[in-house]
Order: structure tokens, then sequence, then C-alpha cells
């Protein structure tokens, strides 16, 4: 009923309007078009109007002339044909000897994306670029980066990029500052079309001169003029050392700079350069100037902050020294969003240490008090993490950790317990005192992490614990009701439990070998009880050599991303790039482009991933298998964080090359192989997607899973290690 | 690469207000940024938890989405290419403060209302192709005329008035310096400055300050006429560190001599923002310590806070204790999350608490009590006694239902204000050059607390 009772109005309204548009009074036809403007954007369709509003656009008032001129740009691209009347008044206005409507009747001009309109500007834009105000020179520079995007060939034409490159050295910093983002603007739209040569005039490459001329606008433009200014400086190539430290040196004054993005830009622009110095105490003094501007950013709103932390996390990564002394500064606030506190527990484990263990403990108990889930959780993690990175530190951790379970809380007691079973992966055979503590809060635990944790402690210390067989008993018990990962922990537990004393636990694994083949519907399961099954019954004394054998130490990853990557993403930093700490490419446009090159950048990775695997087809001692782990798994715990911020599929389907999930690939492999006696026949097959740092474990999220990458090393007498997987 | 445009989002029903034209967009293209929006804070727990850069994936080309809330209103700015976020989001802050600054309130009845010049300022601040142009707001005011209430007269009554800025803006941006107009007069001439520090502080359960940092702005009113080339030497300028600066202070100058020398804009604008480290002032300090880390060891919160707490099965009681350390203090409110399920709070408290607001909904509870100037100069607590019913909520197990009372943060969330500066900061001489006339000069300073208390419940 509604729909025509208040469509007859409307089209009374539009009536209305062009009856007034066409008044004779001033006041009401300006009245009328800002009510026409009101109309469009609520997105009510005024385009019938064109005729009339255009009829107004010859006035002296100025704001009226901006009404109309916002509404051909507006609706120029569906009339096309009636625009062209209104060519006469801008190129009469581009002529006004207002600076203000001159400027005006460029901007307009360059916005209107009519082709028919376009033949029209050159003119008017010639004198524009060098008219002597400099509002509009600097428009009119900015319109030939428009009119770029629009039509190349004649902006090549009337030779308006060699006008812009004169103008980089106009008497006015702002003009050379829009001039800089104009050129970059054409750069950037002529490389992304494939056919661009580097000889391209499009092409924009800093020289000397034109660096001098730049340095010294820098100072006296805009923030927004600095910040273009700063990303063509980043993309300078400096001729020598020299060179680098002098435009370090002048970059400097901008950390002093009150805009965030000021600061950031200038952070990047001296990481870049930093690069060719050589003189140690120089890039120190730098780093030592970097710190403050960026703790300050942390006292700005939390968006913000959360970039800033996201930009320090990258360059923690890379100068570990940035902030050494101001974990304290990191402290999070309660009334911080998550988002904030998340980055800030990370950058304040990566800042512990030895000195600041104390510290961060007591805050990290703190924390672990407080009433928001997901970040208590995240801060028990943190404790982990610091335990397992700072060996000294890692008694405290534990005696922390013991005091939040004591608590009964029942999430803290659970990841509590999931925290303990990575610290006793780290330090094996150190806390065992710890273990009835554990165990007495056996039946608080109801998610399946927290439970198959401490079964695998359970497992792994079953010689130790008296009451080790009762405790399993009890999961065995509720075999076919508990999730997947509990009873693949239940069952390597058991089994182990048996090589420790087989004696008393002979029923127990018999029977969960019984449930676990018959009953249980997972696959993966079935399989590892299988082959259980035939090792303990071919071969116990090998049985226990592949279940019982020593597992390399996890560590905690000094970065979160290859080391290639890292260095591509300092240079980018500030940018959206190091914000989801990605290669931009992945993200923005050109995204198959960019999968090329992430590989290529990922070959020396690969390279070092193939010796490996040479080594293994070579046929050598498992010994050897477990130092290899030390050296490229130092270097390279690595691709998994390059997808740990955004699960973007796309990204990871470009990490993780063919296959969709990694992670099944590593498993199926490994789980075939186990069961034919020598790996390194099998390994070569498959293997090389799974050892190759950027297909194996694109999928591998969790921060705490360091111990991943090393896990392929062992496989070969360690199998029922990688079935299991966390 | 560059800002794609700018949306101002209604919080209520997420129906944009304002949007820049997209021109060389699909048209689905801020629809697409502000669904993306509205489905990411549908999800969240809370709205505020929502990650400040989202990434929107379109079938060709990615982009992200920045957005910032201001009281009832959201700001969309999507960005594509490899931009630095913070770029829109300082786009944003600007573009945010041009608005309070030309209408005092931005609301969306406001920005409806005026509409015009809302768009008319978009179009001056952002360019088509995503670059900001003019975002001083001195030079803003030449382009685009702020709402005043003769110009509403006059709409009024239809008189038609002088025809906007046409009349004298000829002389708009030839003025060789970006932030300031040549040719301003003024019959008199005067300068205030505000130096605004704020404590930061989070204090542990047994008094002690385990971080705390101390911020100053130095805000100026300027109205000066002509081009006054003006020279502040500050006292005690030791004390301050990490200083950023408005564009218009010459940065080698204070490099050098420590003083600020600078041509102002005109009107309101930050002048310095710095951290004090009170470290600096002591002679023989180890300047290795960073100002953080020895800022905490100096900084004195102005007041002490005792308090506790007892959970019963329906519910809780707390008392707080509060003494005021100096007896400058001018405001105080101390806030408490009681836990989500807290229902509602009721106090008794002696006659200093003037004003005690309590706020509880379901989700979210806080007890405000408030005091207005404390009027007792001397050191006495200030004691408040509450009690404050609470829903149990449960959690389903596999043993069953297990219930418990709401857990009411262990920390105080405190503010106060404070008449003297921590940092003792002074301006000590200012000398204007350039012009022959003598201004008058105001400064005034005052600090304000944040700091957050942590408390031990007892059985908590």
């Amino acid at each position: 009923m509604n729909v025509f009772s208040r469509a007859a109005p409307k089209k009374g309204e539009n009536f209305e309007l062009r009856a007034d548009l066409n008044s004779e009074y001033r006041d009401k036809r300006k009245d009328a078009i800002k009510k026409v403007i009101a109309n469009m954007t609520v997105g009510k369709d005024v385009s019938g109007l064109f005729p009339d509003v255009l009829k107004n656009m010859q006035t002296e008032d100025i704001e009226q002339k901006k009404l109309v001129y916002l509404y051909l740009i507006n609706y120029a691209k569906t009339q096309p044909d009636l625009v062209i009347l209104a060519v006469n008044t801008f190129v009469k206005d581009s002529d006004d000897h207002n600076p203000l409507i001159r400027a005006l009747a460029i901007r307009t001009m360059g916005c209107i994306r009519v082709e028919k309109i376009i033949d029209y500007i050159a003119g008017p834009l010639q004198k524009s670029l060098h008219d002597e105000n400099p509002y509009v020179r600097k428009t009119a520079a900015l319109c030939v980066a428009k009119l770029y995007d629009l039509k190349p060939e004649l902006v090549l034409e009337n030779g308006f990029l060699e006008q812009l490159h004169e103008m980089i050295s106009d008497s006015n910093p702002m003009v050379v500052a829009n001039t800089i983002t104009a050129l970059a603007d054409i750069h950037t739209s002529a490389t992304s079309q494939p056919s661009t040569s580097s000889s391209d005039p499009a092409v924009f490459t800093v020289t000397p001169t034109i660096l001098n001329k730049l340095l010294i606008a820098l100072n006296e433009c805009s923030e927004w003029g600095r910040v273009a200014i700063l990303s063509a400086l980043a993309r300078y190539e400096a001729q020598d050392e020299k060179e680098s430290e002098h435009i370090c040196e002048r970059v400097v004054p901008q950390f002093q700079h009150v805009n965030g993005s000021v600061v950031l830009g200038a952070v990047r622009v001296i990481m870049i350069h930093m690069r060719k110095v050589k003189r140690e105490d120089f890039n120190k003094q730098l780093i030592r100037k970097m710190a403050p501007p960026l703790v300050t950013l942390l006292s700005s709103p939390p968006e913000v902050q959360w970039i800033a932390l996201r930009n320090i996390n990258l360059l923690l990564q890379k100068r570990s020294d940035i902030l050494s002394n101001e974990m304290r500064v990191f402290f999070c606030k309660y009334n911080d969003p998550l988002y904030v506190k998340v980055e800030k527990l990370d950058i304040m484990v990566r800042l512990a240490n030895e000195h600041n263990v104390d510290a961060l403990l007591s805050e990290l108990k703190e924390y672990a008090s407080e009433v928001d889930v997901d970040f208590v959780r995240r801060s028990i993690k943190a404790i982990g993490q610091a335990a397992v990175k700072i060996e000294a530190g890692a008694e405290r951790c534990v005696n922390v950790l013991l005091d939040l379970i004591a608590t009964r809380v029942s999430y803290v007691v659970q990841e509590a317990v999931v925290v303990m079973k990575d610290i006793f992966r780290r330090y094996p055979m150190t806390y065992e005192g710890v273990i009835p503590t554990l165990c007495a809060n056996l039946e608080e635990l109801d998610e399946p992490e927290a439970k198959a944790s401490l079964i695998w402690i359970i497992g792994e210390y079953a010689n130790k614990i008296d009451n080790a067989d009762e405790l399993l008993n009890i999961f065995v018990e509720t075999f076919t009701e508990e999730s997947y990962s509990v009873q693949l922990q239940t069952l390597t537990a058991v089994v182990k439990l048996f090589l420790f004393k087989p004696d008393t636990s002979q029923g127990l694994v018999q029977r969960i070998l019984n449930t676990a083949t018959k009953d249980c519907d997972s696959p993966d399961v079935r399989d590892r009880a299988y082959i259980y099954w035939r090792l303990l019954s071919t071969d116990p004394g090998a049985a226990k050599s592949v279940v019982l054998a020593h597992r390399p130490p996890i560590s905690l990853p000094r970065t979160t991303v290859a080391p290639a990557l890292l260095n591509e993403l300092i240079g980018e930093v500030s940018s959206l790039a190091s914000v989801y700490q990605k290669p931009a490419a992945t993200f923005i446009g050109q995204g198959r482009v960019g999968a090329e090159a992430m590989q290529r950048r990922g070959a020396d990775l690969a390279d070092s991933a193939k010796t490996a695997l040479q080594t293994v087809a070579a046929g050598q001692a498992s010994e050897n298998l477990l130092d290899f782990d030390d050296e490229p798994a130092a270097e390279q715990p690595t691709g998994l964080a390059a997808t740990q911020v955004l699960q973007q599929p796309a990204a990871k389907n470009l990490l993780s090359g063919t296959s969709t999930n990694p992670l099944d690939d590593l498993v199926s492999i490994f789980g075939s192989s186990s069961l034919s006696p020598s790996v390194p026949l099998a390994a070569p097959a498959g293997g090389a997607a799974a050892l190759d740092p950027f297909h194996g474990f694109g999928g591998v999220v969790s921060p705490i899973s360091p111990a991943a990458p090393a896990q392929p090393a062992s496989a070969s007498n360690q199998q029922e290690d990688l079935l299991g997987l966390f | 690469m560059a800002i794609d445009g700018l949306i101002v989002l209604d919080s209520a029903n997420a129906r944009p207000i304002v949007q820049t034209s997209f021109r060389s967009f699909p048209p689905a293209y801020p629809l697409l940024h502000i669904n993306a929006y509205s489905s990411a804070v549908a999800k969240a727990v809370r709205p505020e938890d929502v990650d400040p850069v989202l990434l929107v994936t379109l079938p060709d080309e990615p982009t992200a989405c920045c957005h910032l809330q201001h009281r009832s209103l959201t700001f969309l700015c999507p960005i594509s290419g490899d931009l630095d976020p913070l770029y829109a989001f300082t786009f944003i802050r600007t573009f945010l403060n041009i608005l309070i600054e030309y209408f005092g309130e931005v609301t969306a009845p406001v920005l409806r209302d005026n509409f015009d010049i809302v768009h008319q300022l978009l179009e001056e601040t952002l360019d088509a192709g995503g670059h900001p142009l003019t975002t001083a707001p001195n030079a803003l005011r030449d382009i685009v005329l702020p709402p005043s209430l003769i110009s509403k007269i006059l709409s009024v009554t239809g008189v038609t008035g002088p025809s906007g800025p046409s009349t004298n803006n000829l002389s708009a941006f030839s003025s060789p310096i970006p932030w300031r107009k040549a040719g301003l007069r003024y019959n008199h001439n005067d300068i205030y400055f505000d130096i605004v520090e704020t404590l930061d502080a989070v204090v542990n359960k047994n008094g002690t300050i385990i971080t705390s940092s101390v911020l100053g702005k130095v805000d100026v009113n300027c109205k000066l006429s002509g081009t006054p080339d003006l020279l502040l030497t500050l006292t005690n300028s030791h004390t301050i560190s990490e200083p950023s600066f408005h564009p218009c202070v010459r940065l080698n100058r204070f490099a050098q001599s420590k003083a600020l020398s600078f041509v102002p804009p005109d009107g309101r604008f930050t002048l310095m923002e710095y951290r004090f480290d009170p470290s600096a002032s002591k002679p023989g300090a180890a300047p290795a310590l960073t100002a953080a880390a020895a800022a905490q060891l100096q900084v004195q919160v102005p007041f002490t806070l005792r308090a506790s707490l007892s959970i019963t099965d329906h519910g809780g009681a707390f008392e707080l204790s509060f003494t005021p350390r100096a007896g400058a203090l001018e405001d105080v409110a101390v806030e408490l999350y009681l836990g989500s399920g807290a229902t509602g709070a009721t106090c008794t408290c002696r006659k200093w608490w003037q004003r005690v607001d309590v706020r509880a909904r379901a989700a979210h509870a806080a007890l405000v009590p408030r005091a207005l100037r404390l009027r007792n100069p001397r050191c006495h607590p200030f004691r408040l006694r509450a009690g404050y019913g609470a829903r149990r909520c449960g959690a389903r197990s596999r043993a069953g239902m297990r219930t418990r009372a709401p857990r009411a943060r262990r920390r105080y969330r405190s503010r106060c204000l404070q008449g003297a500066l921590l940092s003792a900061l002074k301006i000590d001489q200012l000398k204007l050059s350039g012009e022959t006339y003598k201004p008058y000069k105001g400064v005034r300073g005052r600090a304000l607390g944040r700091v957050e208390w942590r408390v031990e419940w007892k059985g908590g």
C-alpha cells in the first residue's frame, strides 16, 4: 500500500524542486540545490533534474557552485551527453580570477570520468600547472595522476609528465609533496600493467637530485605530504653508505612528529636505509632513537596502539634490542580491547629475559585472575612460553602455574595443564614433583586439549607414577566417548605404560587395543592401534625404542616469519603488509604474481629442506636425523606464522601450494610410511612437499606448536610422535 | 595506493549518513565494506573487541576496512593497496576533529542537518584519488563556511547576506605557511597556553606502582595578528622527554637549544606532546634508564585506595576507603566492574561522596561513586560501603550444572584531577618577533590521573 502512496509525492517533490531550481530568486534556487544534494545522499534518484541543476552552475556564489559540481560528479556517469553542456563553464572557471574557483574547476574536471570531458581538460590543466597560486598548482598536480589513470596517452602527448618532474623543484613544499604523490600514483598504475618496461616514462625513479629536493621539502610540508615523501624515500636506492647515513640523519627528526603515520613512515625509511650502513654504532644510535616514539604511540587510541604493536612485534624480530628495557610499557590496562592485550602479551614474551622474568610473571599471574576468559587463557599460555624460553625462570613459571591450579577455576586449571605439558617437553625429567597436583585435578578437566595433555604427561612418566594404571583406566573406561585427540593420547599412554610395566598392565593394553581397533570410528586411531599391536607382537624391543625414544626438546621460535620474508616486511613497516605480517602481494591485487615471487623467495629455504631430504634418502642413521633439526629447524621455524594472523583462504592456498590442508598431507604421508619398515623409501616420494617449510606448516596456527618443525626430522623412528601432532 | 573513501555510519542502524562518492569503484563497493563491518560486529562478543582493520575480500581484489567508533557514529575507511592503515586512522581522526571544530557535538542528527557542509568538508579534505588535501582547520575555514548563527538567521529571514567567502578569499592559500593564513587582524592580541598532564598508572595490591607514565600536552589558543614569530623557553625543560610537535615548530632549533621557535597557526591547536621524565631532574641519575622505567620510581599517585569485597550467594558487598595524598584533588571518580550478571547496587556512604552513580545492566555492571570537588583539604579517608545483587551464571559441563557468582574484577579504575602539574614544567618566557604589538599571555596547568588500582579479594 505504501509503495504507491510514497512514490507519488516523490514525483511531486522532484517536480517542485524543478520549479524552485528555475526560480527567479537566488535563495530559492540555492535551497533547492541543497535539497537535491540531500536527496542524492540518501540515495533518492534526482538524475532527472540534471539540466535544471546545470543551469545554476554559472554563479558568483562559490558554495552554490560547489554543490552543483558535487551533483555533476555524481551523475556525470549516467548523463555523459549532458555533461558536455558544462564544459564551457568549466573552461571559463579555470580562468577565473579567484584561485579557489580555478582549483575547484580543475579538480572537478579530473573527477568526472567521462571520455568527452577529458578531451577538453588538457588546455586548462596545462595552464593550471603553471598557475601563480600554489593551491591551484598542487590541485593540478594531482589531476594529472587522475588523467593518467583514465587516458595515459593524453598525459604523455601533452608532456604533463615532464612538467610534473619540473614541479619537484617548486618553491612551495606542498606542491612538491603533491607532485611526488602524483608521480608515485602514476608509477603504481603504470607498473601494474604487465607490459610496462623500466624505460617507460611513467616509471618514477628517485634520482640523487630529486632526493635532495625531497629532503628539503620533508621538513616543511603538511603531514600527508611528509608521508608521501617518506614513501618515495623508502623506494630510493642509495648510491653508497654515506648517502644512506645522510638520509637516516635527515629523516630522524620526523620521529618527533605528532602524526603517528609520519613516525612509522620514518621508521620504515630508516630500517630500509640502515641495511646499507655498516657502522654498528651508528645503527645502534638510530635504534635507540627509534624506541621513544614507538612507546609514545602506545598512549594513543586503541586502534593506533594495535598498529604500533603489530609493527613493534615485527621490528623486534629484526632488532631485538629496540625496546629491551621497556617491558613495563607493554603491561595491559584492563580496559584495553582484547586485540591490544593479545599483541601486548606477545611482545612481553618476546622481551622477556632472565632479568625481567619475575616482573613478567607477577604481571601474568595478575592477568590470569581476570574475568575475561579468552585473555586469561592467553596469559597462561604466555607463562608457558616464558618458561620454554627462559631456562632460568622455568621453575618460577611452574610455581606460578601451580598457584593458578590451586584456584580451581575450571578454565584456568585446564589451560595450565596444557601449558605444563609443554614445559615437560622442554625440560624432561625435571618437574616430576608437580605431577600429583596435576593428577588431583583430573575430574576438573572437560576440554579435549587439557585431557590429552594430562594423559600425555601420565604416559610419559608412567614409570614414576605409582597409580598410572588406575588413572589411565579411567580414560580407558570412557574411551569411545572421548574425542579423537584424547583417544590417540590414551592409546599411546597405555602403550608406554605397558612398555614400562609389562606385568601389571597387560590387561589394560589388551583392552584398549581391542577397543581401538574394533569399536573406534576414526581411521587415525584405528591405524595407530594396529601399528602398536604389530610392533608389540613382533618385537617389544623395537617397540620400546620407537615409542619411548628420546625426543628433541622444543624451543620458542625467535621469529614468527621466515627470515627472507621478515626482511621484506621490514621494508614495508607501517604498511598493511607489516600489520598482517604477510607479503603485500598475497592479499592485495596481483595475487598470482605474488605467489610466484613468494615461492622464489622461499626457494632458499626449500633448498635446505631438500638437502635434508637427501640425507634421509641416503639412509642415514636416526641420530643424524635428530641432529638435522638443530640447524635448519632453528633457522626455519617459520612458514607457520605467515598465516598466523588471518587465516585467509587465498593466502593459505598460495602458501600450501596445491594441497588444501597441509597437515592432512603430513599425516597421510607418515601414516602410510609408518607401515613400511623403511621411511627413506617413502619420504622422497611425497615428503618433498611436507618438508618444504612453506608447504608443510601453513596450517599450524598455535604459537605454542614450535615443535612441529622438529618432528619431520625425527620421522624415521618416531612415528607415534608424528601421528600425535597436537 | 590510497584511501578509497570515507563512510560515516549511524551505529544504531549501521546505515550510512554521509559517504564519499567512490567514483572509480563498483557501486557495491561501499556496501560490501559496511556489510563486512556489521557482520564482524555481530560476531564479536563485545563490539570494541573487533580488530580495527578488517580484511574485506572482494572477488578480484581484497581490500581492508579501517573503522573507528565515535559515540553514536562509526567511521569506515576502506583502503586498497599496500597502504599504512595508520594513515587511514589519522585521516579519520583529523576529519573527526574538523567536524568537532565545525559543529561542536558530532552526532548523527547534527551531521544530517548540516549535510551540505559535511559534504563540502569531505570534498576539500579528501581528494577523489584518495589523498588528504587541506586538513588545517584555518585554511578550511576560508573555503568552507562554518555554520553560524548569522547565516542561519539570514537563511530564515530570506535576506541575502554577503555571498560567502568569495569576497575575501583572494588571499586564501597565498600564504607561504600552510597552517596560517596571511593578513589576520585582532583587536586584542592574546595567546593562551593550557598544559595538561595525564598520569597513567597501575598500582598493585600492596600500593606500589607497577607501571606509570606521565604524558603532557600543551594546547594553545592563539589569537595574534599578522605573522608573529614566537620563541618559547621553558624552565625545567630537562624533565621532558620524547617530545612530539606540531609541524609549525622548528625541530632543529629545539634540538639545539630546547626552545620552541614557531609561527603559530591561528586558533586552537596542540603545540607539543611530551613524556615527563622525573629521573632527569636528579643530577647524576643513570642516563641508561629509559623514561618509562625511571618514571615508575618517582611519580607519586596522589591518593591511596583500600578496598574489600565479600561475595555471598546472591550478590556481594564491598567497602572502599579513599585517602587523597595531596589536598588539591578536585574531581574524583572510582569505578568497579562487578562482573556480568551483577544486577543492581545500593550504597551507603558518608556525606563527602556527593554523587554516586550506579550503572547496572545484565551484561556489564559498574559502580561509580563520584565525589565532585572534595572540599576537605586534610587527608581524611573517604569511606563508601555498598552492596549489590547478582544473578548466578551457570556453565553446563559433564559433571552437571555448575554455578558461580559473577566475578568482580579485581581492579578499580579511578580518575582524578589536580590543579598542579606533576612535572613542574613552567613557561619561562615568550618572545615575539616579526610584529610590533605586545600580546597578552595566559598559562594554566593541571594534571589528570588515571589509575588502575589492583586489589585482592579475600575468598573471591
